[in-house]
């Protein structure tokens, strides 16, 4: 029915891989590695971003469903011997079950009852790890996406290999959403997020399109997770504390939640705050307690200023006054 | 016998279930807001509690220090941030989820000031009365001093909130002031004190929570400790099911969901400590959206 436009930002993801992997030849290892950090962190917030920006409904447990990607990707690797590859597609297939699942559920819950419900989540599904045998108990499983291939070249690094998975799958899922976002699934999403009676009244299936945007939101969180355990190495309970939802929302929080374009600023963010407390918790020579949790308190206090002073994000909020400005003039 | 004890073992966990699910709903009757800090916190007033049992070495005083250090800092919450916070996002797509996310960035936020403050190695509160169970025909039960102590100082404060609300001028305003703020402002009720105050009893009966909720596990407590998540999701839980409006719902919520969750430790499986609360929750918004005791309207709210 609806074409794609042939805007459909192809070229601009090409471009952007080509300069990714200038940079990763130009920089240092610990640099790569953090670019690879980030490159996880924009898949994971860009699914956030979809679905409490776009479809208006808040997840505070998506750190249930990256567990759940990285588990699956993790047990279909080292137990069904899937080759690497197709196990991200697993980690995506079974996230999104999982979050079809849960959307349905969430689809009759509106705020608090969905925030509470999702957190109940979050704090309950990593503990099933030392229910079951197979899922490797608080140690966790191992997962191992292997040596880079040799034809790359000799100085070829492990991060750097991870990098370019990361920002290969970070640009694929980007370019993906972009387009999703602009198609009618996406009308639809801010149709019912903005006034969900109007948009039922249009003939949209509110009830349908919440569950779909859980859908697709889980199965991109499941990459994330994967790709998550893929730089961790191991796939455990701890890697998916309630900690790592919230920073998660944060980072939507900060990138916009209804910008899909600002969400390089939440990613860079999440990565870029440890750093920054760091050198200052160095400077005043604080103590060992206060250094290790600036970056907690960091994180917090931008969350709280956010929600504040530029709730829509800085992106919707620059958007907002050029607008203004070009009112005023004429 | 094992009936008994899962029973009394429900009951004591769940009235600690009850305080928390009343001190979710204070908030909620007083602004709107489901305050996901408020573990955090009951985390923060059993700190309170924890220097006041260290300094002065009795249980007794430490109880009240910690409700007034509860209820002062949530009264500081309500008027620095929650007042904020409604003036300034009120519109643009996010402002249903902005007191949400930033109840969780307070969470963060107390957490962190928590570590830096005492670490982040466990602390320990020693209970005032014993915990081994009580004796009965030469049988140990798992019902113990503490247990009683922990069932009836709940009872009383249940008594004491009730007393407030339904038979005291105060009680009047705050009950007014829940459900028709406007009118409730025109008829003289100074409803931005009355919201504060709300929220200083809901700090006041959650630091109650926090400390029964330590010396009812093994008296440890830390800045990650599980049992304060587990506090908040079971609170939350126990307020849904009581309609999120009610006090008196809260309690029944309470024990409903600490018996249900002491039986299916008991009788099904204790690895499902967990899974459990959200599992409970599920059914429960299936059956009933609106929670076992609430209206209807109450969920668009």
């Amino acid at each position: 029915m609806h074409k794609l436009k042939s805007s459909n930002h192809f070229g601009l993801f090409v471009v952007s891989g080509f300069v990714l992997f200038l940079l990763s030849n130009r920089v240092d290892e610990l640099r790569v590695y953090q670019g690879a950090s980030i490159a996880v962190y924009v898949v994971a917030i860009s699914s956030i971003i979809l679905l409490t920006g776009y479809s208006g409904q808040v997840s505070l447990g998506h750190g249930a469903l990256l567990a759940i990607g990285a588990y699956s990707a993790a047990i279909a690797h080292n137990e069904l011997h899937v080759p690497i590859i197709l196990s991200f597609f697993v980690a995506v297939l079974a996230s999104a079950i999982g979050g079809a699942l849960l959307g349905a559920a969430a689809a009759r819950l509106s705020g608090p009852y969905l925030a509470g419900t999702t957190l109940a989540l979050a704090i309950g599904l990593p503990s099933l790890a030392n229910q079951f045998s197979i899922l490797g108990g608080e140690q966790g499983l191992l997962f191992d996406v292997g040596f880079p291939p040799l034809r790359l070249g000799e100085d070829f690094t492990q991060y750097k290999w991870f990098f370019w998975i990361a920002a290969l799958a970070a640009l694929i899922s980007m370019w993906l959403l972009s387009n999703i976002l602009r198609s009618r699934y996406g009308r639809n999403w801010r149709a019912g997020r903005s006034n969900e009676v109007a948009a039922q009244l249009s003939g949209i299936n509110t009830g349908r399109s919440k569950i779909l945007a859980f859908t697709i939101s889980a199965g991109i969180a499941g990459l994330a997770g994967a790709l998550l355990s893929m730089t961790i190495g191991t796939v455990s309970p701890s890697a998916f504390p309630l900690a790592l939802s919230f920073s998660l929302l944060t980072g939507a929080v900060l990138s916009g939640v209804t910008t899909l374009s600002g969400v390089m600023i939440g990613a860079l963010a999440l990565v870029v705050i440890p750093e920054i407390a760091d050198v200052v918790a160095y400077r005043i020579g604080s103590s060992e307690n206060v250094a290790t949790n600036l970056p907690g308190l960091m994180v917090s206090m931008l969350l709280i200023l956010t929600v504040l002073f530029v709730p829509n994000g800085p992106v919707e909020q620059h958007r907002a006054r050029v607008a203004r400005k070009m009112a005023k003039k004429n | 016998m094992q009936i008994l004890n899962t029973f009394l073992i429900g009951i004591t966990a769940g009235s600690i279930y009850a305080l928390m699910a009343i001190s979710f709903v204070l908030v909620w009757r007083s602004t709107r807001v489901i305050n996901f800090a408020q573990a955090g916190m009951a985390l923060l007033s059993t700190y309170f509690g924890f220097e006041a049992v260290t300094r002065i070495g009795s249980f007794w005083i430490a109880l009240p220090v910690a409700m007034i250090g509860g209820a002062i800092f949530a009264a500081l919450v309500e008027v620095i941030l929650m007042r904020l916070l409604v003036k300034h996002s009120t519109s643009g797509p996010i402002a249903a989820v902005a007191p949400i996310i930033a109840t969780l960035g307070l969470l963060g936020l107390i957490r962190s000031v928590i570590a830096m403050i005492w670490g982040s190695q466990d602390l320990r509160i020693i209970p005032p009365v014993s915990n081994n169970g009580f004796t009965v025909n030469g049988e140990t039960l798992v019902f113990s001093p503490l247990k009683l102590l922990i069932l009836i100082t709940t009872l009383v404060l249940m008594a004491l909130l009730t007393i407030l609300f339904q038979r005291t001028n105060l009680g009047l305003s705050l009950r007014a002031s829940a459900h028709a703020p406007e009118i409730a402002r025109l008829s003289g009720v100074r409803v931005d004190f009355i919201r504060t105050l709300g929220w200083a009893l809901a700090g006041a009966t959650g630091a109650v929570a926090g400390i029964f909720q330590t010396v009812n596990g093994n008296g440890n407590f830390s800045p990650d400790s599980i049992e304060f998540s587990l506090l908040l999701v079971s609170g939350f839980i126990a307020a849904v099911i009581g309609g999120l409006d009610s006090l008196l719902g809260a309690v029944i919520g309470g024990m409903f969901l600490g018996l249900t969750i002491s039986f299916i430790l008991m009788y099904v499986s204790s690895g499902l400590f967990f899974i459990a609360p959200f599992v409970i929750l599920l059914t429960i918004l299936f059956i009933r959206p609106q929670g076992i005791l609430g209206v209807k309207a109450a969920r668009r709210a």
